[in-house]
């Protein structure tokens, strides 16, 4: 189990996100707390630091191109699905809960697609 | 529109209204043009199923979603199922014999129903019929539904539609729309009205028409002519390239409106 032992922003994964806000998206990250207010929630519930969130969809073999994990994909999608519908949020802000997270792993090169939230 | 700014106003649109529904209308118009396409032997190797959004149920829409058109899919409110009929060289002889009576097909260039009959059906059609796994049936048979589909496409830009073509999960959608067996799925055609601006974000980035065009052989560039270039803008099928500067506010503004992650 990877315990968060550093403030979020110093996690590769964390800095790949803000980056992909920024250069794609063109959103400056810093300017919503509440994006790392939940992916510190997210960690929190998964008991799993960030870049082990990551790591968890991936296949790394030895000797292999590290490949997307089917199964660790569905599964982390499911728990996002989870993770939205808890926290008391509702409409808009619900779906900013999991799309959050959602961000975070697509800018770390994890392909998921939420479906419309309206 | 002219031609030349249909085809310059084609972009596989990925955001569509998906509460608004399209024209019975148009969508004839899209598979008429598809029907009229250029085809060798005069056979239709693109068979088409159009399916309404609405109409599928949520189980078969979830379950025919690949994870890079997941979301596109569920946007678009009508879905062409787009298949290669590999049976289609099959009465090609008759085919091409009604090529000969209407004109179209002349003894100026050596046609005949003889030459069809004694000849170009039993030496080459058949054996394509008989053998429709041959790499180069299938190759054949899917550069025409390619053509054929292009066509239906740049209609259905011409009406003001979006269109995009994506992959699918054929057995999903197959217990629904039944396909016949010789048919070989190929894409579905995503229509409807888009959510995004017609420009989407500019024309895509292809490679200058020099690196992939040849004259007289391979290696020899095709090197085009910067006036007939300023010619094709001043028509419109040369546009802007991507990304137009007000992209990323459009992406924003979109993935706000329909809920989506940034």
């Amino acid at each position: 189990m990877a315990s968060i032992d550093k403030p979020l922003e110093e996690y590769d994964s964390v800095k790949i996100w803000y980056q992909g806000l920024r250069e794609q998206s063109g959103v400056e990250p810093t300017e919503d707390k509440s994006r790392l207010e939940l992916l510190a929630e997210f960690c929190a519930t998964l008991e799993l630091d960030p870049d082990a969130i990551v790591a968890a969809c991936l296949l790394r073999k030895e000797g292999k191109e590290t490949k997307i994990s089917i199964k660790g994909r569905r599964s982390m999608a499911e728990r996002i699905t989870d993770f939205q519908a808890k926290g008391g949020a509702e409409g808009r802000e619900q779906a900013k809960r999991g799309n959050t997270i959602r961000s975070f792993l697509i800018h770390n090169g994890i392909l998921l697609q939420s479906g419309i939230q309206i | 529109m002219e031609f030349k700014e249909v085809v310059g106003r084609r972009r596989s649109i990925r955001y569509f209204q998906s509460w608004r529904k399209v024209e019975r209308e148009k969508i004839q118009i899209m598979l008429e043009a598809a029907r009229l396409a250029s085809c060798a032997v005069n056979a239709t190797f693109l068979k088409a199923i159009v399916v309404i959004r609405d109409n599928i149920p949520r189980e078969t829409l979830d379950a025919l979603k690949t994870p890079v058109s997941a979301l596109t899919i569920e946007l678009a409110p009508v879905h062409i199922y787009t298949y290669v009929d590999m049976a289609a060289y099959k009465g090609a002889q008759a085919r091409l014999k009604k090529l000969v009576d209407v004109g179209a097909l002349n003894a100026t260039h050596g046609w005949s129903h003889k030459f069809v009959d004694e000849f170009v059906w039993p030496n080459i059609l058949k054996p394509l019929a008989d053998n429709p796994n041959l790499a180069s049936v299938a190759a054949s048979a899917a550069s025409d539904a390619g053509i054929a589909i292009c066509q239906a496409m740049l209609a259905g830009v011409d009406e003001g539609l979006g269109v995009c073509l994506t992959a699918f999960q054929h057995d999903a959608i197959n217990k629904l729309v039944k396909a016949p067996k010789e048919w070989i799925p190929l894409f579905v055609l995503l229509v409807g009205y888009p959510a995004e601006s017609w420009e989407a974000g500019g024309q895509r980035p292809r490679p200058p028409l020099e690196e992939i065009f040849f004259e007289g052989e391979y290696g020899k560039p095709f090197k085009a002519d910067p006036k007939v270039t300023e010619q094709m803008k001043a028509a419109k099928m040369i546009q802007a390239p991507a990304p137009l500067p007000w992209r990323k506010e459009e992406i924003k503004a979109l993935a706000r409106m329909f809920g989506l992650p940034e």
